[in-house]
């Protein structure tokens, strides 16, 4: 039984739009979603991160009705998703990661075309498509064909796609792999819009600053399974919002074993506090300014080589990092 | 109605490609003119070909001796290693050979003995299909030796009769008695009409059917390709269903194929005077059955193939050999009867029979059983395809 609604502290009812419960999808004897439970609420901007073959774009596909799952209950309000796509998809739109446009077609034509295709017409589709056109900030190339647009302008243009019927919940999928700055945030401005306006997003990405910037919950999803979610702050406090000291050394003038047994000696914990990987090493601690000098003095008394020292505040990465032990692009 | 948006779009995609264009319109034309001029005279040499053992019907209705010995004696004794005889009433054999079943029939009149004895002209039909190639020429050599030679045996007999008598006059009948001055045969195709169906003609109607099987092949092609693309899963992700999408393809295919249909058959027409038959109503119903019947077939093909190479590369195997069992590389009435009968699923091999009949003067009567095997057959191959491809989507990995 999936749970309908969620009280928050002042007593205002929310009613959930999406939710999904224990999701799983085996193919043959591969399973790349494994149990997968979450619910977004109308309105809101819901971030799905997790590093590739983590199996977000196999959950996406399943909760948009591209392919049934295994096993599992998808409803987008009251209705099954599962047993009746055609009726869901009417409100869902998907801005899918790779450019789904016809590269031969202008912007326009593909609008219009896209805008047929959710069943809009005549004066409606016009005023959709000068909607959408304006708010991707094409209305004058809007006649110039897709193939001769740069990355960032066919991103765009694939954003619009999937906005020209209105729906309430929009799903992206990594929109903006690979594309310029400007691109990036007039993409993510679009966005943040489309959510003030009360559309519902879900929102993949590999960057995490994209995520917070956008995303007021946020699910971490690996292995096929969810293994935290929660907004940014909740997140933060559940890895005790540590600051992560990175420390890149050079070539093989250290031994790992060494160093893991001096940073216990320090108080932290190899399996909580440690992570090494190659020449990186990472340490979680609340005010890293504390341990760092000695821990400089220690590396570098040995003849251990430093290429770099960086402290990140508490973020994303930080969290997805402690959590699965690999970084999101691993 | 997004299924028509979606045959729109292709339409337009179509029309801005120069290069597709030019395939479509020209290519058949040039074809269509450099094979019938060449092949017109291969045609012509038949002579010269091997012949395989055949197939004629045969109706006898004289009561004389001589028919017989000619059935008898020399078809079905002498040729029984070439000719197969079967022995049918006027209104069978008519059928046959109109619905391709027999080659050549022949139509032995009354009379036909006595005329020969006589020196009258002895009346014997021949019917083929369009194009018979060797088979006719065989049997019309056959009888015409045989008027040749019998009436000669039979007056020498008599003329042995006349020196006894010695009267001038009956010496005058026997030298008009002389068969090879008498136009025996009454050669025909078989239709109200009896037209012959020329090499322009016939190349018109096979390469026709050859370029409507390949711009199927290449629209389905384009299918496939845009399945591999992310286009179809956004599609997908529309109102469109999969029966909406399959439909949106054919018609566009359909509506294109239709299109260079109207090329071919106006442009052979104009400009190389091929006669279509009679008939404009079966040339355009059997033309949309054939598209009908070919796309389906090529749909299906292409719900089982995955990759646009593959399928483009079976598909370019899979129309050289049905335009070669179609009849479009070589007259169809060289191959063995069986042959032209086992090759009707091909809805190529259909049509160019179809448009054959259609020209020697059938009409729309006539190829309406075609025409609607084609078209169950074209929705029998896009449904099967349309299951194939919703059931292919369960198992796919994102």
């Amino acid at each position: 039984m999936i749970e309908r609604e969620v009280r928050h502290g002042l007593g205002v009812v929310n009613v959930n739009l999406l939710a999904v419960q224990d999701l799983r999808k085996n193919f043959g004897q591969f399973e790349a979603v494994k149990g997968l439970s979450f619910t977004v609420e109308k309105g809101e901007s819901f971030g799905l991160l997790g590093p590739n073959g983590a199996g977000k774009s196999t959950a996406i596909n399943m909760i948009t009705g591209l392919f049934p799952p295994t096993s599992g209950e998808i409803r987008l309000r009251d209705i099954d998703i599962v047993r009746r796509p055609k009726q869901a998809q009417k409100t869902i739109g998907v801005v899918p990661q790779e450019i789904a446009l016809y590269q031969e077609m202008s912007a326009k034509e593909n609008l219009k075309f896209w805008g047929r295709m959710y069943n809009l017409s005549g004066k409606k589709l016009e005023i959709s498509v000068d909607g959408v056109l304006e708010m991707i900030g094409l209305t004058d190339r809007a006649r110039d064909k897709v193939a001769d647009f740069s990355g960032g302008m066919k991103r765009r243009v694939n954003i619009g796609a999937a906005i020209l019927h209105q729906p309430e919940l929009l799903i992206m999928d990594e929109p903006t792999v690979g594309i310029d700055p400007q691109s990036r945030n007039h993409i993510l401005e679009t966005v943040k819009r489309l959510n003030h306006e009360g559309m519902t997003i879900i929102y993949t990405s590999h960057y995490m600053e994209e995520v917070e910037y956008l995303c007021e919950r946020v699910g971490i999803i690996d292995h096929g399974q969810v293994i935290a979610i929660g907004t940014l702050r909740d997140l933060r406090e559940s890895i005790g919002d540590r600051s992560r000291i990175m420390i890149m050394l050079d070539g093989e003038t250290f031994n790992q074993q060494e160093i893991i047994n001096h940073l216990e000696g320090s108080g932290l914990s190899v399996d909580k506090d440690i992570l090494f990987k190659e020449n990186l090493l990472t340490a979680f601690h609340k005010e890293p300014q504390n341990i760092l000098g000695g821990l400089i003095q220690y590396l570098t008394r040995d003849g251990i080589k430093i290429s770099s020292v960086e402290i990140v505040e508490p973020n994303l990465e930080s969290i997805f990092l402690q959590l699965t032990g690999r970084s999101l692009r691993d | 109605m997004s299924f028509w948006w979606l045959a729109w779009k292709d339409l337009k995609m179509i029309a801005r490609d120069k290069k597709a264009l030019l395939t479509l319109i020209l290519m058949p034309l040039i074809l269509i003119a450099i094979l019938g001029s060449a092949f017109g005279n291969v045609m012509k040499q038949d002579d010269d070909s091997v012949l395989e053992k055949f197939s004629m019907g045969i109706v006898n209705l004289d009561k004389g001796p001589l028919s017989k010995v000619l059935v008898e004696e020399v078809f079905e004794n002498q040729m029984k290693d070439q000719i197969e005889i079967k022995s049918l009433h006027e209104s069978e054999l008519r059928k046959k050979i109109t619905e391709h079943h027999l080659p050549v029939g022949l139509i032995i009149e009354p009379g036909f003995s006595d005329s020969l004895m006589t020196g009258e002209q002895a009346k014997v039909k021949l019917l083929t299909v369009p194009d018979p190639g060797l088979k006719a020429v065989v049997v019309q050599k056959v009888v015409e030796q045989f008027a040749d030679s019998v009436p000669i045996e039979a007056a020498a007999a008599q003329k042995a009769s006349l020196v006894q008598t010695g009267t001038d006059g009956e010496k005058k009948t026997l030298q008009e008695m002389d068969l090879s001055k008498v136009s025996l045969l009454n050669e025909t195709t078989v239709s109200a009409k009896t037209k012959m169906v020329g090499s322009f003609q016939y190349y018109a109607a096979a390469m026709g059917v050859m370029f409507l099987l390949m711009t199927v092949v290449q629209g389905v092609s384009n299918m496939i390709l845009e399945r591999e693309q992310e286009v179809y899963n956004r599609l997908l992700l529309t109102h469109l269903t999969y029966t909406y999408y399959l439909l949106g393809k054919l018609l566009g295919l359909v509506v294109i194929c239709l299109a260079q249909a109207a090329v071919i058959l106006m442009g052979t027409g104009l400009i190389f005077g091929v006669d279509w038959g009679d008939s404009a109503s079966g040339v355009l119903v059997m033309t949309m059955a054939f598209i009908i019947n070919a796309c389906g077939l090529g749909v299906l093909a292409g719900s089982f193939v995955k990759t646009e190479k593959a399928f483009s590369v079976a598909g370019m195997f899979g129309t050289q050999i049905m335009a070669v069992l179609g009849g479009s590389m070589v007259p169809m009435y060289l191959f063995p009867d069986w042959v032209n009968s086992a090759v009707k699923f091909l809805p190529n091999a259909l049509a160019l029979q179809n448009y054959l009949k259609l020209m020697t003067g059938a009409g729309l009567a006539d190829i309406l059983p075609a025409v609607l095997g084609a078209l169950g057959l074209g929705i029998l191959f896009f449904v099967i395809g349309l299951i194939r491809l919703s059931m292919g989507r369960r198992g796919r990995y994102a």
